[in-house]
């Protein structure tokens, strides 16, 4: 059954509706869906954590469509609009549109027969555009995390060696190596190049954390030369203190201990247990009575030399454990001034006549004693060893050589391959003996250094 | 309103009349069809129509069997630089009456005619020309404080000759603005001139085998004033009008660029007219869009006072009308441009 006029009005009215609520939605849905894709690009680059929640405002479109579908509600065409739209595409002459004024039944049979008219919608450009905002969209919420991040500020992974290094500066403090407000001043600049260490500019951050790592190094290195000094000289003194005690019981003389009694506050005296950044400190009453110390006051004197020595070691020991000092360098500490023969020395002293020099003999025993004779008799055999002989080309008289200039500079790096002539680098394929530099970045210095520093 | 709408019995009378009519000036003169629909149209919508074309065209045969066929006063002008307002209105002569008073006495001129033919209407001074303003628009002739009244239906029918401009008046546009159509006589195609030739010895015309009654002709205008002119159509001439000047709100580009001043009110009146009488022709009781685009042209083609910009682009009334009427949308839907309409 073939519509009507009226029903082909509606019908065309009802279809013009549908289509303009779908065009307003697909525009609704594609402008939601570029601004959500920005949104959720702001919100990734800003860093914000937890971003799972982005993805649900894609069903952010669903309310914006309902009230596109509204407002074209609100703005759909007149319907005397629409008739006329309807008696133009049909070509009846006004005879639809008259249907506002009178009854047109008559002229029925005069006009075309009713259908709806088709209407078209060029929807290629508006899908287009919506499927390149729907993709935008997905690419923003897909995106691995480091690209969003290219803009935005990234802090340097500095955390281990910044941790390192205001453990090295406590430490120093704690040994006295360091004073205190020093100490608190490269903690909070620590502290500082932690925050404000960028990715986007590590030189500074790396130079900063290099220069506080070598001020530490070089501080510990004084600290333990300072400190293997020291105890060298206590072990020494204890040494002596130790063969005064043995001799005494033997039978020493009055002239041999007062002799040794100086020799003993010399080495102290030497040893400037209070000057420095280590300070030990012996007992005052002990050190005034030096040249008359009874047998139970050499035992004091012992013990506390011990223990200075002990913390010396201990302080060494801490340095070493941080490698903030050549764990050698500990070693040497561990073992500085033992003596191979304190019975040797004590037994010289009960002994000795006409002036003992206890300070020489000291020195001797616990240096390790006279020297070995050096021996020559095995020499390398050169049984069945064959040489190759190479003719070196002749080289160039050094009359021959003309002066360019003196210059106490450090040869210039040069990149070309100029080998110097006449010389017995002639075929070398070296780079003509000028000096070759290798920048090192700032963040390879440490494995540089490292590597330098290895202990094979 | 509703009650004035023609039903097909009311409109048939006179649209036979008027197919009638067309049968009798197509079979006269050969190969004009258009052009005789625009001055029936004109005719019809009681609007004054200006003929613009070359020597030897038709256009004082045309006017002439229209009067034949409408059985209607027919009086030709021919205007010259020397004709005086009274040679066109008439003028009071002293007579002497049969009581032997002398009087002025009122000699009518050629205008009290129905139909006038105002042959090369540029030639005459403007002074000759402004003296048709009242009988154009009023048609009325007042003369010495007497105003007196054309015969009814009053047309003018004028030609004006594109060439040989020297000498001439240009009709100032007050005077164009009463015309209700500008129609544009172009030439015959070679079959048209074949027939011509071979049926038109000395080119005499063939007189009409039907003519029509006074009474026929006051039927025809009575069906005209029962037209129906649908509001969207009367406001897509009213849109239509509004667009030709330039800053309107649908005003479009070319518009913009190229007219000085847009059309009249009496502009939309006479599209609006000319629609009926043309939705009439077609037979039909009421007014489409497509009467209104057949009927714009001729209308606004003479109304449109475009710049020298114009001049220079080569730009005239008619391409800008064709424009505007391609542009603009009839029903004021708007629809989206990616939204296209068809029938099924």
């Amino acid at each position: 059954m073939k519509p009507s006029h009226s029903q082909a009005i509606q019908s065309f009215a009802r279809r013009l509706k549908f289509l303009s609520r779908l065009r307003a939605g697909v525009q609704m849905a594609t402008l939601w869906f570029f601004i959500w894709g920005v949104i959720i690009l702001a919100v990734r680059i800003a860093g914000t954590p937890q971003t799972e929640w982005l993805a649900f405002g894609i069903l952010g479109f669903v309310p914006l469509v309902m009230v596109a579908g509204i407002r074209q509600r609100s703005r759909q065409p007149a319907f005397d609009k629409v008739r006329a739209c309807y008696d133009r595409l049909k070509a009846c002459g006004g005879v639809i549109m008259s249907e506002e004024a009178a009854d047109m039944t008559a002229w029925q049979a005069h006009l075309p027969e009713a259908s709806v008219p088709k209407l078209r919608w060029h929807s290629g450009q508006a899908m287009l555009l919506l499927s390149v905002s729907a993709l935008f969209m997905t690419v923003a919420l897909l995106l691995p995390e480091r690209l969003t991040r290219f803009s935005s500020h990234r802090p340097l992974e500095i955390g281990r060696t910044v941790d390192q290094l205001q453990a090295e500066v406590q430490t120093l403090q704690q040994e006295k190596i360091v004073e205190d407000k020093k100490a608190e001043d490269l903690q909070k600049q620590l502290s500082q190049l932690k925050q404000d260490s960028s990715g986007l500019d590590p030189n500074k951050t790396w130079e900063a954390l290099d220069h506080i790592k070598e001020s530490n190094s070089d501080a510990a290195k004084q600290a333990a030369e300072e400190a293997l000094n020291k105890m060298t000289e206590l072990a020494q003194a204890e040494t002596l203190a130790k063969a005064m005690a043995q001799a005494a019981d033997s039978g020493m003389s009055e002239a041999n201990a007062t002799e040794s009694a100086q020799d003993l506050a010399s080495m102290l005296n030497a040893a400037k247990l209070e000057d420095g950044v280590l300070k030990g400190r012996l007992p005052p009453e002990l050190l005034a009575g030096l040249n008359g110390l009874n047998k139970e006051q050499l035992e004091k004197l012992i013990q506390a030399l011990e223990l200075n020595k002990n913390s010396l070691g201990l302080t060494v020991s801490n340095l070493a454990n941080l490698k903030l000092i050549d764990p050698a360098l500990l070693s040497k500490c561990q073992n500085a001034g033992q003596c191979h023969n304190p019975g040797a020395l004590a037994e010289y002293l009960s002994t000795c006549t006409n002036g003992c020099n206890a300070l020489a003999e000291c020195l001797l025993l616990c240096k390790g004693g006279p020297a070995a004779p050096m021996t020559w008799d095995n020499d390398t055999s050169e049984k069945d060893v064959k040489f190759q002989e190479h003719a070196l080309p002749p080289a160039a008289h050094l009359s021959d050589a003309q002066l360019v200039g003196v210059s106490k500079a450090a040869p210039e790096p040069s990149g070309n391959d100029v080998a110097a002539g006449h010389d017995a680098l002639d075929n070398a394929a070296a780079s003509g003996g000028s000096a070759h530099s290798q920048v090192i970045l700032p963040e390879h210095r440490q494995a540089v250094r490292n590597f330098f520093k290895r202990d094979n | 309103m509703p009650d004035t709408i023609l039903k097909p019995e009311e409109l048939q009378p006179a649209a036979d009349l008027v197919r009638k009519i067309l049968e009798q000036l197509d079979r006269i003169l050969l190969g004009r069809r258009e052009l005789h629909r625009l001055v029936l149209i004109g005719i019809l919508s009681r609007g004054h129509v200006l003929l613009e074309g070359l020597p030897g065209l038709g256009k004082t045969a045309l006017v002439r069997t229209i009067g034949q066929i409408l059985k209607l006063d027919f009086k030709r002008i021919q205007f010259t630089p020397d004709l005086m307002p009274g040679d066109v209105l008439g003028t009071h002569i002293l007579q002497e009456t049969s009581s032997g008073k002398r009087e002025l006495t009122f000699q009518p001129g050629p205008v009290f005619t129905n139909i006038l033919l105002a042959d090369e209407i540029n030639r005459a001074s403007p002074k000759t020309q402004s003296a048709m303003l009242e009988t154009m628009q009023e048609n009325s002739v007042t003369l010495l404080g007497t105003t007196r009244l054309l015969p009814q239906p009053f047309f003018v029918l004028a030609s004006q000759n594109p060439i040989e401009l020297e000498g001439t008046y240009p009709l100032p546009e007050a005077q164009l603005d009463r015309f209700l159509f500008r129609v544009l006589f172009d030439n015959v195609d070679t079959e048209v001139l074949d027939r011509i030739i071979s049926e038109r010895r000395r080119g005499e015309l063939p007189a009409p085998t039907w003519q029509m009654e006074r009474e026929q002709l006051e039927t025809l205008f009575q069906t005209m004033e029962r037209i129906y002119l649908p509001r969207p159509v009367s406001r897509y001439i009213a849109r239509l009008v509004s667009a030709t000047h330039p800053g309107g709100a649908e005003a479009t580009e070319p518009v913009n660029r190229y007219v000085s001043y847009g059309a009249s009110p009496r502009a939309a009146i006479a599209i609006a007219e000319a629609a009926r009488a043309h939705a009439l022709v077609a037979g039909r009781p009421s007014v489409g869009f497509e009467d209104v685009k057949a009927v714009t042209a001729p209308v606004l083609n003479h109304r449109l006072i475009l710049n020298y910009q114009a001049r220079f682009d080569r730009m005239n009334a008619s391409k800008l009308v064709a424009e505007l009427l391609g542009r603009l949308d009839e029903t004021g839907l708007n629809l989206p441009k990616d939204v296209v309409l068809a029938t099924a």
